[in-house]
Protein backbone atom coordinates (compact mmCIF):
# COMPACT_ATOMS: atom_id res chain seq x y z
CA UNK A 1 0.00 0.00 0.00
CA UNK A 2 1.66 3.22 -0.57
CA UNK A 3 2.02 5.85 1.44
CA UNK A 4 -0.25 8.80 2.59
CA UNK A 5 2.61 11.40 1.19
CA UNK A 6 2.51 9.62 -2.20
CA UNK A 7 -1.66 9.49 -2.77
CA UNK A 8 -1.69 13.28 -1.52
CA UNK A 9 1.07 14.28 -4.50
CA UNK A 10 -0.92 11.95 -6.80
CA UNK A 11 -4.25 13.64 -5.98
CA UNK A 12 -2.68 17.06 -6.05
CA UNK A 13 -1.22 16.36 -9.07
CA UNK A 14 -4.16 14.66 -10.79
CA UNK A 15 -5.95 17.96 -9.73
CA UNK A 16 -3.77 20.31 -11.48
CA UNK A 17 -5.07 19.38 -14.95
CA UNK A 18 -1.37 19.90 -16.43
CA UNK A 19 0.90 17.36 -18.39
CA UNK A 20 1.55 14.69 -16.13
CA UNK A 21 -2.48 14.94 -14.47
CA UNK A 22 -3.60 11.48 -16.06
CA UNK A 23 0.01 9.97 -15.25
CA UNK A 24 -0.35 10.53 -11.63
CA UNK A 25 -4.19 9.37 -12.24
CA UNK A 26 -2.91 6.34 -13.81
CA UNK A 27 -0.73 5.74 -10.56
CA UNK A 28 -3.54 6.56 -8.33
CA UNK A 29 -5.61 3.76 -9.74
CA UNK A 30 -2.98 1.22 -9.96
CA UNK A 31 -2.22 2.06 -6.52
CA UNK A 32 -5.80 2.05 -4.91
CA UNK A 33 -8.28 0.62 -7.39
CA UNK A 34 -7.90 -2.91 -5.80
CA UNK A 35 -8.47 -2.07 -1.99
CA UNK A 36 -11.28 0.09 -3.39
CA UNK A 37 -12.66 -2.46 -5.47
CA UNK A 38 -12.36 -4.88 -2.29
CA UNK A 39 -14.29 -1.95 -0.05
CA UNK A 40 -16.96 -2.24 -2.98
CA UNK A 41 -17.50 -5.66 -3.08
CA UNK A 42 -18.24 -6.17 0.58
CA UNK A 43 -21.23 -3.17 0.05
CA UNK A 44 -22.52 -4.44 -3.18
CA UNK A 45 -21.89 -8.26 -3.05
CA UNK A 46 -21.62 -8.66 -6.73
CA UNK A 47 -18.40 -8.42 -8.76
CA UNK A 48 -20.21 -6.67 -11.90
CA UNK A 49 -21.59 -4.25 -9.76
CA UNK A 50 -18.83 -3.38 -7.84
CA UNK A 51 -16.55 -3.15 -10.76
CA UNK A 52 -19.17 -0.37 -11.76
CA UNK A 53 -19.25 1.44 -8.57
CA UNK A 54 -14.69 1.19 -8.94
CA UNK A 55 -15.45 3.07 -12.37
CA UNK A 56 -18.19 5.62 -11.39
CA UNK A 57 -15.99 5.95 -8.28
CA UNK A 58 -12.62 7.00 -10.30
CA UNK A 59 -14.25 9.09 -12.51
CA UNK A 60 -15.80 11.13 -9.49
CA UNK A 61 -12.17 11.36 -8.16
CA UNK A 62 -10.88 12.29 -11.58
CA UNK A 63 -13.60 14.94 -11.75
CA UNK A 64 -13.24 16.28 -7.87
CA UNK A 65 -9.88 16.27 -7.27
CA UNK A 66 -9.91 19.77 -6.65
CA UNK A 67 -11.99 20.10 -3.79
CA UNK A 68 -9.08 17.16 -2.00
CA UNK A 69 -7.82 19.51 0.83
CA UNK A 70 -4.70 17.44 2.29
CA UNK A 71 -4.80 19.35 5.49
CA UNK A 72 -8.54 18.29 5.82
CA UNK A 73 -8.20 14.91 5.08
CA UNK A 74 -6.16 11.37 4.53
CA UNK A 75 -6.10 11.00 0.74
CA UNK A 76 -7.15 7.22 1.27
CA UNK A 77 -10.33 8.06 3.40
CA UNK A 78 -11.28 10.58 0.86
CA UNK A 79 -11.68 8.38 -2.03
CA UNK A 80 -12.92 5.89 -0.21
CA UNK A 81 -15.99 8.04 1.18
CA UNK A 82 -16.62 8.58 -2.53
CA UNK A 83 -16.20 4.84 -3.44
CA UNK A 84 -18.12 3.70 -0.71
CA UNK A 85 -21.29 6.29 -1.07
CA UNK A 86 -21.72 5.19 -5.05
CA UNK A 87 -21.65 1.86 -3.46
CA UNK A 88 -24.47 2.27 -1.17
CA UNK A 89 -26.41 3.36 -4.30
CA UNK A 90 -25.75 1.25 -6.14
CA UNK A 91 -26.97 -1.51 -3.44
CA UNK A 92 -30.07 0.47 -2.68
CA UNK A 93 -30.61 0.92 -5.89
CA UNK A 94 -29.99 -3.08 -6.41
CA UNK A 95 -31.83 -4.52 -3.73
CA UNK A 96 -28.66 -5.93 -2.41
CA UNK A 97 -30.49 -6.63 1.14
CA UNK A 98 -32.15 -9.51 0.03
CA UNK A 99 -29.33 -10.84 -1.45
CA UNK A 100 -27.40 -10.34 2.10
CA UNK A 101 -30.85 -11.93 3.68
CA UNK A 102 -29.55 -15.40 2.33
CA UNK A 103 -25.85 -15.06 3.71
CA UNK A 104 -26.91 -15.97 7.64
CA UNK A 105 -22.79 -15.89 8.00
CA UNK A 106 -22.75 -12.07 7.89
CA UNK A 107 -23.46 -11.04 11.28
CA UNK A 108 -21.73 -14.14 13.21
CA UNK A 109 -18.47 -12.20 14.19
CA UNK A 110 -18.45 -9.00 13.66
CA UNK A 111 -14.52 -8.35 15.29
CA UNK A 112 -13.51 -10.70 12.88
CA UNK A 113 -14.91 -8.98 10.19
CA UNK A 114 -13.80 -6.01 10.99
CA UNK A 115 -10.36 -7.47 11.26
CA UNK A 116 -10.53 -8.83 8.12
CA UNK A 117 -11.62 -5.76 6.63
CA UNK A 118 -8.93 -3.00 8.11
CA UNK A 119 -5.59 -3.75 9.16
CA UNK A 120 -4.74 -2.90 12.60
CA UNK A 121 -1.03 -3.94 12.95
CA UNK A 122 1.42 -0.47 12.61
CA UNK A 123 2.22 -0.05 9.15
CA UNK A 124 6.02 0.65 8.37
CA UNK A 125 5.14 4.18 7.13
CA UNK A 126 3.68 5.26 10.21
CA UNK A 127 4.23 7.19 13.34
CA UNK A 128 3.35 7.06 17.47
CA UNK A 129 0.54 8.89 16.61
CA UNK A 130 -1.29 6.95 14.02
CA UNK A 131 -0.24 3.35 15.19
CA UNK A 132 -1.63 4.50 18.74
CA UNK A 133 -4.80 6.14 17.22
CA UNK A 134 -5.86 2.68 15.76
CA UNK A 135 -5.20 0.98 18.53
CA UNK A 136 -7.82 3.24 20.35
CA UNK A 137 -10.35 3.24 17.89
CA UNK A 138 -9.51 -0.88 18.16
CA UNK A 139 -10.54 -1.00 22.13
CA UNK A 140 -12.89 1.54 21.99
CA UNK A 141 -14.51 -0.59 19.88
CA UNK A 142 -14.54 -4.04 21.86
CA UNK A 143 -15.97 -1.89 24.72
CA UNK A 144 -19.14 -1.10 23.03
CA UNK A 145 -21.92 -3.25 23.80
CA UNK A 146 -22.34 -6.19 21.74
CA UNK A 147 -25.39 -4.63 20.07
CA UNK A 148 -23.89 -1.78 18.95
CA UNK A 149 -21.06 -3.06 17.95
CA UNK A 150 -22.51 -5.56 15.76
CA UNK A 151 -24.65 -2.68 14.23
CA UNK A 152 -21.78 -0.42 13.15
CA UNK A 153 -19.65 -3.07 11.74
CA UNK A 154 -22.60 -4.19 9.61
CA UNK A 155 -23.30 -0.55 8.62
CA UNK A 156 -19.24 0.00 7.59
CA UNK A 157 -18.83 -3.16 6.27
CA UNK A 158 -21.34 -4.03 3.89
CA UNK A 159 -22.56 -0.22 3.71
CA UNK A 160 -25.93 -1.63 5.58
CA UNK A 161 -29.02 0.81 6.16
CA UNK A 162 -30.71 1.61 9.40
CA UNK A 163 -33.66 -0.63 7.69
CA UNK A 164 -31.07 -3.59 6.06
CA UNK A 165 -30.24 -3.66 9.62
CA UNK A 166 -33.10 -3.94 11.10
CA UNK A 167 -34.46 -6.27 9.06
CA UNK A 168 -31.30 -8.60 9.27
CA UNK A 169 -30.88 -8.76 13.12
CA UNK A 170 -34.57 -8.94 13.30
CA UNK A 171 -35.14 -5.62 15.40
CA UNK A 172 -37.22 -2.77 15.69
CA UNK A 173 -35.78 0.20 13.13
CA UNK A 174 -36.02 2.52 16.32
CA UNK A 175 -34.13 -0.09 17.96
CA UNK A 176 -31.31 -0.50 15.43
CA UNK A 177 -31.32 2.95 15.09
CA UNK A 178 -30.50 3.86 18.75
CA UNK A 179 -28.06 1.58 18.66
CA UNK A 180 -26.22 2.69 15.96
CA UNK A 181 -26.76 6.55 17.39
CA UNK A 182 -25.67 5.26 20.80
CA UNK A 183 -22.67 3.31 19.18
CA UNK A 184 -21.10 5.98 17.28
CA UNK A 185 -21.51 8.64 20.24
CA UNK A 186 -20.13 6.28 22.61
CA UNK A 187 -17.00 5.53 20.25
CA UNK A 188 -16.41 9.13 19.60
CA UNK A 189 -16.44 9.77 23.41
CA UNK A 190 -14.44 6.72 24.29
CA UNK A 191 -11.81 7.93 21.33
CA UNK A 192 -11.48 11.31 22.26
CA UNK A 193 -10.72 10.37 25.98
CA UNK A 194 -7.27 8.53 24.88
CA UNK A 195 -6.27 11.18 23.15
CA UNK A 196 -7.25 13.33 25.64
CA UNK A 197 -5.56 11.36 28.32
CA UNK A 198 -2.51 10.21 26.36
CA UNK A 199 0.42 11.87 27.41
CA UNK B 1 -32.25 19.50 8.69
CA UNK B 2 -31.51 21.47 11.75
CA UNK B 3 -27.47 21.27 12.61
CA UNK B 4 -28.15 23.53 15.42
CA UNK B 5 -29.54 21.42 18.17
CA UNK B 6 -26.93 20.32 20.31
CA UNK B 7 -25.25 17.06 19.14
CA UNK B 8 -27.01 16.87 15.83
CA UNK B 9 -23.79 17.57 13.81
CA UNK B 10 -22.44 15.24 15.44
CA UNK B 11 -24.39 12.31 14.97
CA UNK B 12 -25.04 13.49 11.28
CA UNK B 13 -21.03 13.45 11.01
CA UNK B 14 -20.87 10.41 12.49
CA UNK B 15 -23.24 8.16 10.56
CA UNK B 16 -22.19 9.95 7.05
CA UNK B 17 -18.90 8.29 8.29
CA UNK B 18 -20.71 4.84 8.70
CA UNK B 19 -22.66 5.51 5.93
CA UNK B 20 -26.33 4.76 7.09
CA UNK B 21 -26.63 8.61 6.93
CA UNK B 22 -28.62 8.18 3.19
CA UNK B 23 -30.79 9.93 0.09
CA UNK B 24 -31.86 13.38 0.55
CA UNK B 25 -30.43 14.00 4.00
CA UNK B 26 -27.06 12.69 2.78
CA UNK B 27 -27.25 15.14 0.12
CA UNK B 28 -28.54 17.79 2.41
CA UNK B 29 -25.53 17.03 4.48
CA UNK B 30 -22.75 17.52 1.28
CA UNK B 31 -24.23 20.65 0.40
CA UNK B 32 -23.91 21.73 4.35
CA UNK B 33 -20.28 20.46 3.64
CA UNK B 34 -19.37 22.43 0.88
CA UNK B 35 -20.56 25.78 1.93
CA UNK B 36 -20.73 25.82 5.73
CA UNK B 37 -16.78 25.55 7.09
CA UNK B 38 -17.99 24.62 10.61
CA UNK B 39 -19.63 21.82 9.70
CA UNK B 40 -16.55 20.39 6.85
CA UNK B 41 -14.47 21.25 10.27
CA UNK B 42 -16.31 18.87 12.98
CA UNK B 43 -16.41 16.37 9.78
CA UNK B 44 -12.73 16.63 9.63
CA UNK B 45 -12.34 16.10 13.50
CA UNK B 46 -14.35 12.89 13.24
CA UNK B 47 -12.16 11.80 10.15
CA UNK B 48 -9.07 12.35 12.16
CA UNK B 49 -10.62 9.98 15.07
CA UNK B 50 -11.53 7.33 12.58
CA UNK B 51 -8.81 6.38 9.79
CA UNK B 52 -9.32 3.67 7.81
CA UNK B 53 -6.52 1.46 7.25
CA UNK B 54 -7.66 -1.05 4.84
CA UNK B 55 -6.57 -4.64 4.99
CA UNK B 56 -4.37 -5.49 1.85
CA UNK B 57 -6.67 -9.22 2.29
CA UNK B 58 -9.23 -7.45 1.02
CA UNK B 59 -7.69 -6.23 -2.56
CA UNK B 60 -9.43 -7.34 -5.64
CA UNK B 61 -7.79 -7.12 -8.88
CA UNK B 62 -10.47 -5.29 -11.17
CA UNK B 63 -10.68 -6.12 -14.60
CA UNK B 64 -8.14 -4.10 -17.11
CA UNK B 65 -10.99 -3.11 -18.94
CA UNK B 66 -12.42 -1.18 -16.29
CA UNK B 67 -9.17 1.39 -16.40
CA UNK B 68 -9.58 1.44 -20.28
CA UNK B 69 -12.89 2.63 -19.95
CA UNK B 70 -12.13 4.89 -17.71
CA UNK B 71 -9.66 6.59 -19.48
CA UNK B 72 -11.60 6.99 -22.59
CA UNK B 73 -15.01 8.04 -21.09
CA UNK B 74 -12.79 11.04 -19.16
CA UNK B 75 -10.46 11.77 -21.91
CA UNK B 76 -7.13 11.08 -20.57
CA UNK B 77 -5.32 11.41 -23.40
CA UNK B 78 -5.57 15.68 -23.54
CA UNK B 79 -3.44 15.12 -20.06
CA UNK B 80 -0.47 13.35 -20.76
CA UNK B 81 2.68 13.96 -21.10
CA UNK B 82 3.58 14.39 -24.81
CA UNK B 83 6.28 11.56 -25.85
CA UNK B 84 9.31 13.50 -26.26
CA UNK B 85 9.15 15.69 -22.62
CA UNK B 86 9.14 12.14 -21.12
CA UNK B 87 12.41 11.63 -19.30
CA UNK B 88 11.79 8.39 -19.41
CA UNK B 89 11.35 7.67 -23.54
CA UNK B 90 14.78 9.74 -23.52
CA UNK B 91 16.26 7.77 -21.08
CA UNK B 92 14.84 4.35 -23.10
CA UNK B 93 16.18 5.48 -26.17
CA UNK B 94 19.29 3.59 -26.44
CA UNK B 95 22.54 5.15 -28.41
CA UNK B 96 22.82 1.95 -30.17
CA UNK B 97 19.30 2.83 -31.98
CA UNK B 98 20.02 6.35 -31.91
CA UNK B 99 22.76 6.07 -34.05
CA UNK B 100 21.50 3.39 -36.05
CA UNK B 101 18.23 6.14 -37.08
CA UNK B 102 20.93 9.01 -37.49
CA UNK B 103 22.66 6.77 -40.36
CA UNK B 104 19.65 5.53 -41.40
CA UNK B 105 18.08 9.20 -42.23
CA UNK B 106 21.05 11.08 -42.93
CA UNK B 107 22.80 13.52 -39.95
CA UNK B 108 21.36 16.36 -41.42
CA UNK B 109 17.79 16.01 -41.48
CA UNK B 110 18.04 14.94 -37.89
CA UNK B 111 16.34 17.70 -35.86
CA UNK B 112 16.09 17.20 -32.16
CA UNK B 113 12.43 17.79 -30.63
CA UNK B 114 11.74 21.07 -29.37
CA UNK B 115 12.66 21.38 -25.33
CA UNK B 116 10.22 23.20 -22.94
CA UNK B 117 12.67 26.25 -22.45
CA UNK B 118 14.22 26.89 -18.82
CA UNK B 119 12.83 28.54 -16.43
CA UNK B 120 14.17 32.01 -14.64
CA UNK B 121 14.41 32.51 -10.82
CA UNK B 122 12.44 35.86 -11.03
CA UNK B 123 11.79 36.36 -6.87
CA UNK B 124 12.12 34.40 -3.76
CA UNK B 125 9.00 35.43 -1.42
CA UNK B 126 9.66 35.26 2.21
CA UNK B 127 6.29 33.61 4.57
CA UNK B 128 5.81 36.79 7.22
CA UNK B 129 4.54 34.58 9.84
CA UNK B 130 7.30 31.41 10.04
CA UNK B 131 9.88 32.36 7.60
CA UNK B 132 9.14 29.98 4.51
CA UNK B 133 10.24 30.92 0.89
CA UNK B 134 8.41 30.82 -2.18
CA UNK B 135 10.04 30.95 -5.36
CA UNK B 136 8.80 32.37 -8.26
CA UNK B 137 10.17 31.57 -11.44
CA UNK B 138 9.21 32.85 -14.66
CA UNK B 139 8.97 31.55 -18.75
CA UNK B 140 11.49 33.34 -21.08
CA UNK B 141 7.87 34.72 -23.16
CA UNK B 142 7.23 35.92 -20.04
CA UNK B 143 3.74 33.74 -20.25
CA UNK B 144 3.91 31.39 -17.65
CA UNK B 145 4.83 31.55 -13.71
CA UNK B 146 5.94 28.84 -11.77
CA UNK B 147 5.88 28.77 -7.62
CA UNK B 148 8.06 26.29 -5.82
CA UNK B 149 7.39 26.31 -1.85
CA UNK B 150 10.39 25.24 0.06
CA UNK B 151 7.68 23.29 2.26
CA UNK B 152 4.08 22.32 1.39
CA UNK B 153 1.93 25.18 1.53
CA UNK B 154 -1.78 23.99 1.11
CA UNK B 155 -4.78 26.35 1.50
CA UNK B 156 -7.95 25.11 3.86
CA UNK B 157 -11.45 23.88 2.30
CA UNK B 158 -12.98 27.20 2.66
CA UNK B 159 -9.91 29.41 1.71
CA UNK B 160 -7.80 30.12 -1.62
CA UNK B 161 -4.74 31.92 -1.59
CA UNK B 162 -4.24 34.82 -4.54
CA UNK B 163 -0.97 35.90 -5.94
CA UNK B 164 -0.89 39.82 -6.53
CA UNK B 165 1.71 42.18 -8.42
CA UNK B 166 2.44 44.78 -6.98
CA UNK B 167 4.09 47.49 -10.03
CA UNK B 168 7.12 48.99 -9.46
CA UNK B 169 5.86 52.70 -10.66
CA UNK B 170 3.24 51.92 -7.50
CA UNK B 171 -0.77 51.55 -8.07
CA UNK B 172 -2.96 48.78 -6.86
CA UNK B 173 -2.06 45.21 -6.61
CA UNK B 174 -3.41 43.23 -9.58
CA UNK B 175 -4.53 39.73 -8.97
CA UNK B 176 -2.28 37.24 -11.26
CA UNK B 177 -4.05 33.97 -10.12
CA UNK B 178 -5.74 31.84 -7.33
CA UNK B 179 -4.37 29.02 -5.76
CA UNK B 180 -4.86 26.06 -3.71
CA UNK B 181 -0.91 25.21 -3.45
CA UNK B 182 1.99 27.40 -3.80
CA UNK B 183 3.34 25.30 -5.42
CA UNK B 184 1.95 25.86 -8.82
CA UNK B 185 2.53 26.52 -12.76
CA UNK B 186 -0.02 28.48 -14.48
CA UNK B 187 -0.38 31.37 -17.32
CA UNK B 188 0.10 34.75 -16.56
CA UNK B 189 -2.96 36.67 -17.10
CA UNK B 190 -2.50 38.80 -20.65
CA UNK B 191 -2.55 42.30 -19.37
CA UNK B 192 0.10 41.27 -16.61
CA UNK B 193 2.31 39.60 -19.64
CA UNK B 194 5.24 41.80 -19.63
CA UNK B 195 4.62 43.52 -16.21
CA UNK B 196 6.86 41.27 -13.72
CA UNK B 197 9.97 42.95 -14.32
CA UNK B 198 12.33 44.41 -11.65
CA UNK B 199 11.45 46.68 -8.68
CA UNK B 200 7.80 44.81 -9.05
CA UNK B 201 7.11 42.88 -5.84
CA UNK B 202 4.89 39.46 -5.86
CA UNK B 203 2.63 38.91 -2.62
CA UNK B 204 0.13 36.36 -1.77
CA UNK B 205 -2.84 36.74 0.46
CA UNK B 206 -5.30 34.53 2.34
CA UNK B 207 -8.59 35.06 0.59
CA UNK B 208 -12.13 33.00 0.19
CA UNK B 209 -12.45 30.03 -1.64
CA UNK B 210 -11.98 31.11 -5.05
CA UNK B 211 -10.35 34.38 -4.47
CA UNK B 212 -11.36 37.84 -3.04
CA UNK B 213 -15.04 38.75 -4.54
CA UNK B 214 -13.92 42.51 -5.42
CA UNK B 215 -10.63 42.18 -7.11
CA UNK B 216 -9.43 43.39 -4.19
CA UNK B 217 -7.03 41.47 -1.42
CA UNK B 218 -9.20 41.43 1.67
CA UNK B 219 -6.86 38.70 3.65
CA UNK B 220 -3.99 39.29 5.41
CA UNK B 221 -0.67 39.02 3.14
CA UNK B 222 1.35 35.98 4.28
CA UNK B 223 4.36 35.93 1.86
CA UNK B 224 6.07 38.86 -0.13
CA UNK B 225 9.23 39.28 -2.39
CA UNK B 226 10.55 41.24 -4.66
CA UNK B 227 11.05 41.06 -8.27
CA UNK B 228 14.95 41.08 -9.08
CA UNK B 229 15.47 40.47 -12.48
Amino acid sequence: MADDQELKKLLLRTAARDEGSAEAFERLYKLCAPTLLGVAQRIVRRRELAEEVLHDGFAAIWRSAATFSPFAAQPMAWMATIVRNRAIDVRTSHDVARVDSYHDTLDDDPDGALDRLLDWSPGADEGEDKRRSAQWVRNCLAELKGAERQALVLAYEHGMSHGDLAQHLRKPLGTVKSWVRRGLENLRTCVETCMGAAP
Amino acid sequence: MNMNLPGRLDALCGEYILGTLRGAARKRFERALREEPRVALQLGHWQSLFVPRYSPMIAIEPSPKIWQRLDREIGLAAWRTPWYRRAGFWRGWSAAATIALVLAIGVQTFKPAPQAPAMVAIAEMVGKPDGSHVAAHLSPDGRTLELHASRPVLAGPAQSYELWLIPAEGGAAISVAVLGSLDARFNVPTAQVGKLHKGAKLAVTVEPAGGSPHGVATGPVIMVGEINV
